[in-house]
């Protein structure tokens, strides 16, 4: 008796002990973040409850949130923001799969070689990027028009930035090209780390090359799919700059994704307690599509 | 390296090396290989075009027949460039990215390591809402940041830039994945041998997750890069523009000097390019992620 | 892990040495939006040089901000309360924006009897339009313009169509610019491109769609929104038919700076968006064989009536007495001062609001400048001042984007006028 209490008491020591190194060490990240993210959240959603311009500040309950329900224009960003999302990440994760299945066989100099190409457009910033690619786009004399025409593909030029039809698809597009970067990075380190041993094995066993990475390789690169999946929808749900410098959300809203939409609000009409509003919503579906990927591939290993 | 996989293995290969000695080239592949090349040129492109771009005069850059090549070298964009502070903006571009990298790297080390090898009361509370806030975009909480920031004294100086990105707790997600992969029977030796938390951090741990705080560097810093609208609001002051804004101010109302902005951009991309150089060695390495964990 | 702290170390330092300033005299900041030559650091240090060797002991830090996120970086200095001293841009922000939400100093004083004698010499509407509603002025002006719009004199002769332009006056009627359209796309030339893309340059747009059938921007008193009325909508339905005849283009993927450079490459012949500054910053990029014609916009009497642009300054209550005077002071010098004044007007590439200042290009190397004072006679209502300003710009080019997407015009407009005046508080 005395001894298992002795043990207990012992037990809750090194417990007590644990928990005071474990948060020791958590100190700096926490402060910051509480700092820094989960202070300005708590102040996004006091505002959202207020009608908050620069010359108002008066407390409305709800109506910010009604009004965003009623609000067209906020339905249709919602969407975009989806569909930016949904096609991006997984087209952004095959592609850069693939191409790292290409490159991580070849010598080292090859394989830096590719790695930093994909990278360039990371690297560039998005100011020029986007200089490089309304021109690309331009309606008038641009290079797609001129490539697509020599190709049969059209007869007539095509607004690509100003047809709501297409407009974001060239979004999709730009942001694909920069994004694709440090996925690649991070698919080749993993495929040059599977094990060999079980590789081998199931050569000789007659696996196919398809089997093999199907079989061996995808569930050994799991963690890092995780990982991909979570930055590419990081930067799908943060595509912002793109938007404002190339189409300010035209045309008629058609590029206009929620991340814009707060910013149109809250920078342009200084509608603050709106902007909150739209910011508190996005932040609950950003958490809970983050959940749901993090559960998704715990279950999945 | 990988936890789930059995310890013994009959033979180290290196990473990178070309270990498929016996591939067949096959039609498949030569596809594969011209694919890839048609997408390197696309990708390489945009570069091209600024670098290019940025040594035509102002009639060629805005020309409606491209040229490819400029037919008239000329150097009086970078002049135009450099009378402005342009290296003043470059410096205060990697002195930000830098103090963001490295204070994220710190921050993001330390707390990752509880997060996967210590049992702690409240763990999976802490790890939860890192999770949820993890894909949260700056912007959103923009404008009391911002205020945060002015009640601080802060804003229009770096820290306003910096200390957000600190405060994303992605990082800390992506260390604690890193840290799951050290062995806990190392974490027990080195307790049997008497080494303190502190020790064990810097001499275990660390070292242990090195290449994955290579990976997380070289992200933060160019996610800092590229966070243009947080710098926007937070940066004013001539003297402490980061090179995107000094670029983006090029721009006038009714006449847009694109080879101005050409130069300015082949300027910025000129440190990016090193620090991705430097850090891509912590690629080759190996990276393995650890296994997904609650 | 200690060189990591090292270099930690050593980045905190150099930052605390650059946040580290004195005191000592009096400092005040300075922000321009890009007018003329005031984005120019030589031209505006010059300018700072020349004050400080009147007042030693002002030291003025400048700050250049730009149309598409200046405006975004003012509201976030207002919310941070980090705002400068002195603004340097027009009535519409400064007065109807800022000074209107309470976040300007009065300038009653620098208007003395004799400036504004001087400036109404030159306009009352200038006057008019740097007091507030509350009857303090917000903006003390140093200059102003008429936004015209441009065509290709060549493009337009060999086409034809230069018979539809009076050269001399540079105006033309409404039919005159259908007709002439006409001509210059059967001749394969394209004509002009009606951008909506939103940001800066809507006066180009505006001007366009009023003058067709001397349609009203506001009503006459500046409470409200008059798209609405018949004129406009004749004019809007006009250019919407002229975009599905194939004789005029609109897009809404392009901003007017997008727009000068199409028409400095030659694409198209004709640009709504000019101004005696724009004549100046483009003559370097503009390909060869163009021959820029400044023209009025086209109206259906052949009267045009021409938007203002006014610029000047103001100055930002920052709660500091002394910060406020020095801002004052510099304002005084750069606008009223006898050698100052008119070379701080030239900077612009504007023309003075100062009667007494004169043409201050004669002899200079911006002589052709003053080929713009020509439309000094059309200069119509300065309307900017209308409250709800901002929000009605951007509604403005998404009404633009509906009707030229196939809107129906009066449908459009009426939802236009709806959101714009619902802002006019």
């Amino acid at each position: 008796m005395q001894l298992t209490r002795n043990m207990s008491k012992a037990m809750k020591a090194t417990r007590r002990r644990e928990n005071l190194s474990a948060y020791l060490f958590l100190t700096p990240a926490l402060l910051f973040f509480a700092g820094f993210v989960i202070f300005p959240m708590g102040m996004c959603l006091v505002t959202s409850f207020f009608n908050y311009s620069m010359t108002d500040f008066s407390f409305i309950a709800f109506d910010n949130y009604v009004e965003m329900f009623s609000d067209p224009t906020f339905g249709k960003s919602l969407v975009n923001t989806i569909v930016i999302v949904v096609v991006s990440v997984p087209t952004v994760c095959l592609f850069s799969l693939w191409v790292a299945s290409v490159i991580y066989k070849m010598n080292s100099f090859k394989t830096s070689f590719f790695r930093c190409v994909f990278y360039l457009p990371v690297v560039t910033g998005s100011v020029a990027v986007t200089v490089v690619w309304k021109w690309i786009f331009n309606n008038y004399y641009g290079l797609l028009n001129a490539l697509c025409k020599t190709l049969g593909i059209i007869t007539k030029n095509v607004n690509w930035l100003g047809d709501p039809a297409y407009a974001l698809w060239c979004i999709i597009m730009i942001l694909f090209t920069t994004s694709i970067g440090q996925p690649i990075v991070l698919y080749v380190s993993a495929l040059g780390n599977v094990d060999h041993s079980l590789v081998e094995a199931a050569q000789v066993d007659g696996a196919t090359n398809r089997q093999v990475f199907w079989k061996i390789k995808w569930p050994q690169i799991m963690p890092t799919t995780l990982y991909i999946l979570i930055i590419t929808t990081i930067n799908s749900f943060q595509c912002f700059a793109l938007i404002q410098l190339l189409t300010n959300g035209g045309p008629n809203y058609a590029t206009s994704t929620i991340m814009y939409y707060i910013y149109y609000n809250a920078f342009k009409l200084n509608r603050y307690g709106y902007g909150s509003a739209m910011g508190v919503i996005l932040a609950v579906i950003i958490a809970l599509f983050s959940l749901a990927q993090f559960r998704l591939a715990k279950n999945d290993r | 390296m990988q936890k789930t996989v059995p310890v013994k293995k009959m033979r180290v290969s290196k990473p990178g090396s070309d270990d498929h000695s016996v591939q067949k080239i096959t039609v498949y592949r030569v596809i594969c290989v011209i694919l890839l090349i048609v997408m390197a040129l696309l990708f390489m492109f945009p570069l091209y075009w600024i670098i290019t771009g940025s040594f035509k005069t102002k009639q060629a850059v805005i020309s409606r027949t491209p040229e490819l090549f400029p037919s008239q070298f000329v150097t009086t964009n970078y002049e135009s460039l450099f009378q402005k502070p342009a290296f003043t903006w470059l410096w205060n571009t990697v002195l930000m990215c830098a103090g963001s990298m490295i204070l994220t790297c710190l921050c993001a080390a330390m707390a990752g390591y509880p997060l996967a090898k210590k049992k702690f009361t409240g763990r999976k509370i802490v790890f939860s809402v890192f999770i949820c806030a993890m894909a949260l975009p700056k912007q959103v909480i923009l404008i009391p940041l911002l205020k945060e920031m002015a009640f601080l004294k802060m804003h229009d100086t770096l820290w306003a830039v910096i200390l957000p990105t600190v405060g994303w707790p992605f990082g800390v997600f992506l260390m604690k994945q890193f840290s799951e992969n050290i062995p806990d029977e190392m974490l027990e030796a080195a307790k049997i041998d008497g080494a303190g938390e502190i020790k064990t951090f810097t001499h275990i741990v660390f070292p242990m997750i090195k290449p994955g705080v290579g990976a997380l560097a070289i992200f933060t810093f160019i996610t800092a890069w590229n966070d243009y609208f947080l710098q926007l609001i937070m940066l004013n002051d001539t003297r402490v523009l980061t090179i995107s804004l000094g670029i983006a101010k090029l721009q006038s109302e009714l006449s847009t000097d694109y080879g101005l902005i050409m130069a300015g951009a082949a300027l910025g991309s000129v440190p990016i390019i090193i620090i991705f150089l430097i850090f891509q060695k912590f690629f080759t390495r190996g990276i393995t992620m650890g296994a997904v964990k609650g | 892990m200690k060189k990591l702290l090292a270099i930690l170390m050593a980045v905190m330092m150099m930052m605390s040495i650059s946040s580290v300033m004195a005191e000592d005299n009096v400092e005040i900041t300075l922000w321009t939006y890009p007018i003329g030559n005031w984005v120019d650091p030589e031209t505006v240090d010059g300018i700072i040089a020349n004050f400080n060797a009147v007042y030693p002991n002002i030291k003025v830090t400048v700050n250049y901000l730009d149309y598409t996120s200046g405006d975004d970086q003012v509201t976030g200095a207002i919310e941070a309360r980090t705002t400068p001293d002195i603004i340097m841009e027009g009535p519409e922000r400064l007065v109807t924006n800022w000074g209107a939400a309470g976040k300007m100093l009065p300038v009653n004083d620098l208007w003395t009897e004799e400036a504004l004698a001087d400036i109404s010499a030159g306009s009352e509407a200038v006057v008019a339009a740097c007091k507030g509603a509350d009857g303090n002025y917000y903006e003390y002006p140093l200059c102003m313009t008429t936004h015209t719009m441009v065509i290709d004199r060549a493009a337009f002769e060999a086409a034809g169509a230069l018979q539809y332009v009076d050269v001399e006056t540079r105006t033309w009627t409404t039919e005159g610019f259908v007709n002439a359209c006409r001509a210059l796309t059967d001749a394969g030339y394209m004509t002009g491109v009606v951008y909506c893309g939103g940001q800066g340059g809507d006066q180009g747009t505006r001007a366009l769609v009023n003058n067709l059938y001397s349609g009203r921007f506001t009503n006459a008193e500046h409470t409200a929104y008059t798209a609405d009325s018949e004129e406009n909508i004749q004019g809007l339905t006009l250019l919407q038919d002229m975009v599905n005849e194939g004789i005029l283009m609109a897009d809404p993927s392009i901003v007017a700076g997008d727009e000068i450079a199409l028409f400095c490459n030659g694409t198209i012949t004709m640009g709504f968006c000019w101004n005696a500054s724009a004549a100046v910053s483009n003559k370097a990029s503009m390909a060869d064989g163009i021959d820029p014609l400044p023209m009025a916009f086209p109206s259906d009497d052949g009267v045009p009536e021409l938007c203002g642009g006014i610029w000047g300054f103001g100055i930002f209550d920052n709660g500091d007495a002394a910060r406020a005077e020095a801002a004052k002071n510099f304002i005084r010098f750069v606008c009223d001062d006898a050698q100052q004044g008119p070379a701080s007007v030239y900077a612009t590439g504007f023309f003075p609001v100062r009667a007494s200042f004169g043409d201050v290009y004669a002899g200079t190397d911006k002589e052709a400048n003053g080929e713009f004072m020509v439309f000094m006679p059309f200069l119509g209502d300065y309307y900017n001042v209308t409250g709800g300003w901002a929000v009605q710009r951007t509604e403005w080019w998404n009404l633009l984007q509906r009707v030229f997407g196939g809107g129906n015009v009066t449908e459009e407009v009426a939802t236009y006028v709806a959101n714009a005046n619902a802002s006019i508080k």
